[in-house]
């Protein structure tokens, strides 16, 4: 009854992705921008300042490394990252929400701060109360297993091996209230009936080492970050949490292969800045990250994250209609789950 | 005899190369600097340095962070000695002793102890990372999950409840103290907000780094301002001798027991040299035959401490090069390296790069080594910072401290937070609670607290589950007897 509640209410995400898993990127997205832009009266004068509300080291502050990095080789203006991290991000939304609205100052967040505003509608909207200059990456999920493991090989034998422990089996995972990750899993659990402990670990690593370790049966996360457990055959893959698997995940099972009947939801990062910053410096920055998307040290790096497999670029437009849609579907799965929305 | 032959494969590399050695010399002088200034730490310098490793070679940008890890773990320890300012969290237990050994007028032999045992330390733990990185890691995290981790981090704070307070059961509200402010901010399995107070700053926690530097520094300040004002104020006297070799001999056991506890912290993935040099100062205290001598000068505390954090370098690198699992910040920006370079570390490192593998070995090998020259030098010059007279010297401790507390995250409350601990410092330590202990539980509590919530979802929460586990029950089981043993000598050993 429940999931069945979650199918309905899930929102149209999927077809505004317009995911294309099978496309080669021959052309970049923001190809048809401007080589050049001058900026507006002089601006920008001095550094711009990118707030980024997680560490240096984790998924936020590489991508936030690297965009920075591609804007100033596009542009010639330097870009400091001030990192402050805490709170889930909500710290470094605080930092950058009490900062200037001059076009000095940008944000780079993750979909938290959707959910975090879907769950919470005093906290800032990223589509309504910032400006998107762009999102700069989306990607899926996956469910991975130890590839030594011989107690189940694939996503079948994994279902019913996990039936088979009354309960006892475990997932890593970064499962805090409302998150993308804890809820996907429940649309999983739900969909086919297993009993699995999810095992919440907020750090990469140990959530990695959980696994090879053989601390937990499972681990659910996104394939750009285990990308050197695959590669060493470490890891593999057994579910693809899309309704269609892209071809380097060609025989790993989708979830319509699965028959898991749920629309996916996605880690996508981005670039904000002030909504009430002078709108020529925002067009100018507009078009300094769309640019920089294209620059070869970005794709690079993208491609490096598996953030090719299917289409990482929004540019503003798109990336409120991603947003919007996301925090309409994490409105109406914390209501059917019966969390306060506030 | 193949190991030897890659090391020495991997000197040569790193010594042929004049571009080579100049990055080394800069990595080791650079993570130094750093390490000694509290909060702008050997972390500052990684990370204003991680975009230019790209124009590197894979071979120099790894070894640049390996020797900036190394040093900069053993920078800390200067000012904690000399200012009571830890560089860096895992410098903190080398303040309680060293400091006081200044103040007694033996820096020169606090100073010289913390540069031989860190380089001691270090070399020790490099030779092992170089013998049996792969088993050692594989067993690492094969033998140590969530249970095993809240084990360790209960018999510490057993362990700790002796350390600095008057009494035993003050000691015991001081850790209380620490853990009620670790739980401040997001749970860390939940993401329930908890004592926020409705400020949004306060929802990243009490950060462990601005409260040490308080604890440590402000109250300081503070006490030796209260002493000026009454005319109590005596200058620390200035030494530079270094402490004898049969001084050294003599702690040998202390040495070899806290290259164990820091290589054995070291290996496992998020915990690191700060709770290594804990534990190691812990356990010097648990086995001292004179606990109460600890924290009003003991050379034992210093080596302890400082062969503890930089054991825990080397074998840091273990699970990051064998399975690309980071055990700390610093080691974290090294998997950046490694992708700037379209590398990832993992057990196809030691295949795809073993020349790169073992350049960065070799370099490991000879930072710790140089530690000892290095520390030398500095020691006999950073010294005579001390006859800086205190009107001076106390505002310049202070700036550092609030540059120091600030940067950590870049949050005004940290400095906010540093000046109350300071405040509170000055009170508790005229009261015999032990802000040692506080910080602590701090640090531990956050580890303790997530590893448990861990450990109870693992064994579904069923406590049983423990006893399943041997090494956690085995730990919990010293941890209840440590502090049964405590109990009983607060009861029952006066009367």
């Amino acid at each position: 009854m429940k999931l069945k509640k979650y199918v309905a209410s899930v929102g149209t995400i999927a077809v505004s992705m317009a995911l294309s898993a099978n496309v080669a990127f021959a052309a970049c997205a923001s190809d048809g921008l401007p080589a050049s832009m001058e900026g507006p009266g002089g601006y920008p004068e001095r550094a711009l300042t990118m707030i980024v509300p997680y560490g240096p080291a984790g998924g936020s502050g590489q991508v936030a490394q690297a965009m920075a990095q591609a804007v100033s080789d596009l542009t010639g203006v330097s870009i400091n990252r001030d990192h402050k991290p805490g709170g889930s991000g909500t710290v470094g939304m605080t930092a950058f929400m009490a900062t200037p609205a001059d076009g000095y100052t940008v944000l780079e967040h993750i979909d938290d701060a959707s959910s975090a505003h879907a769950l919470d509608s005093s906290r800032p909207n990223p589509a309504e109360d910032l400006i998107p200059l762009v999102i700069s990456q989306i990607t899926f999920s996956q469910v991975y297993i130890r590839t030594e493991e011989d107690r189940f090989t694939d996503w079948a034998s994994f279902v019913d091996w996990v039936n088979a422990q009354g309960g006892k089996a475990t997932i890593a995972n970064v499962s805090k209230e409302g998150s993308m990750e804890r809820i996907t899993m429940k649309f999983i659990t739900d969909a086919t009936g297993m009993e699995i402990q999810q095992i919440s670990f907020d750090k990469g690593a140990p959530r990695y080492g959980a696994l090879a370790g053989g601390q937990v049966d499972a681990l659910f996360e996104q394939p750009g970050d285990v990308r050197k457990f695959l590669d060493a055959g470490t890891f593999k893959p057994i579910l693809t949490i899309l309704k269609e698997a892209p071809e380097a995940f060609a025989d790993v099972p989708s979830l319509t292969e699965a028959g898991l009947g749920f629309d996916p939801l996605y880690r996508f990062r981005g670039f904000y800045v002030h909504k009430d910053a002078p709108a020529d410096r925002v067009e100018w920055l507009k078009w300094a990250f769309q640019k920089a998307y294209c620059e070869e040290s970005y794709q690079k790096y993208n491609e490096s994250k598996f953030m090719t497999l299917i289409e990482s670029f929004r540019d503003t437009e798109g990336s409120r209609e991603l947003i919007n849609n996301t925090v309409a579907q994490y409105r109406d799965v914390y209501k059917a789950m019966g969390l306060e929305v506030k | 005899m193949e190991t030897f032959n890659n090391f020495l494969g991997g000197t040569v590399a790193l010594f042929s190369d004049p571009f080579g050695i100049l990055i080394f010399f800069g990595g080791v002088i650079g993570g130094m600097l750093f390490g000694a200034i509290p909060g702008v730490s050997m972390l500052t310098l990684a990370a204003i340095l991680l975009p230019f490793t790209a124009h590197l070679s894979p071979e120099h940008g790894i070894m640049l962070f390996s020797v900036i890890y190394c040093t900069g773990v053993y920078g800390g320890a200067i000012t904690a000695i000399l200012f009571n300012i830890p560089g860096a969290p895992e410098n903190a237990p080398t303040a309680f002793d060293g400091y006081a050994m200044t103040k007694n007028g033996q820096a020169g032999k606090a100073v010289g102890a913390a540069v031989m045992c860190s380089a001691l330390g270090g070399t020790v733990s490099a030779v092992i990372m170089m013998i049996a990185t792969a088993p050692i890691a594989n067993w690492a995290i094969s033998a140590f999950g969530p249970p095993e981790i809240f084990a360790l981090v209960f018999f510490g704070l057993a362990v700790a409840s002796s350390v600095g307070a008057k009494t035993f059961w003050k000691g015991w509200l001081s850790i209380l103290a620490g853990l009620l402010i670790a739980i401040v901010g997001l749970d860390p399995v939940g993401g329930i907000e908890r004592w926020d107070f409705n400020m949004p700053y306060l929802l990243a926690g009490i950060h462990f780094i601005p409260t040490i530097l308080g604890f440590f520094a402000v109250t300081e300040i503070f006490v030796q301002a209260e002493k000026k004002a009454r005319g109590a104020y005596q200058a620390p006297k200035l030494s530079v001798d270094f402490p004898s070799l049969a001084e050294l001999i003599a702690h040998k056991v202390a040495v070899i027991r806290s290259i164990v506890i820091g290589f054995f912290c070291g290996i496992l993935p998020g915990i690191g040299a700060t709770l290594a040099a804990f534990m190691g100062y812990n356990e010097a205290v648990r086995w001292s035959k004179d606990r109460s001598e600890f924290g009003k000068g003991k050379l034992e505390g210093v080596i302890s401490s400082e062969t503890a954090n930089n054991a825990a370098t080397g074998a840091a690198m273990i699970p990051l090069l064998a399975l690309g699992l980071p055990g700390g910040a610093l080691t974290a920006m090294m998997v950046g390296v490694f992708q700037m370079h379209d590398m990832e570390p993992g057990p196809l490192v030691f295949i795809n790069s073993a020349d790169l593998v073992w350049v960065v070995f070799a370099a490991m090998f000879f930072a710790n080594l140089s530690i000892l020259f290095v520390g030398y030098l500095e020691t006999k010059t950073i010294i005579n910072l001390l006859r800086i007279p205190f009107q001076f010297l106390a505002p310049m401790i202070l700036c550092l401290a609030t540059v120091g507390a600030y940067a950590v995250r870049g949050l005004t409350i940290d400095v906010i937070v540093m000046f109350v601990a300071g405040a509170i410092g000055f009170f508790l330590r005229r009261s015999g609670y032990s802000v040692a202990g506080i910080v602590l539980g701090l640090i531990l509590g956050r580890i303790g607290e997530q590893t448990f919530a861990q450990a109870m979802q693992m064994l579904h929460f069923e406590w049983s589950g423990f006893i399943g586990r041997p090494i956690a029950l085995g730990l919990i089981i010293a941890g209840f007897l440590t502090l049964g043993g405590s109990i009983y000598g607060a009861f029952f050993k006066k009367s």
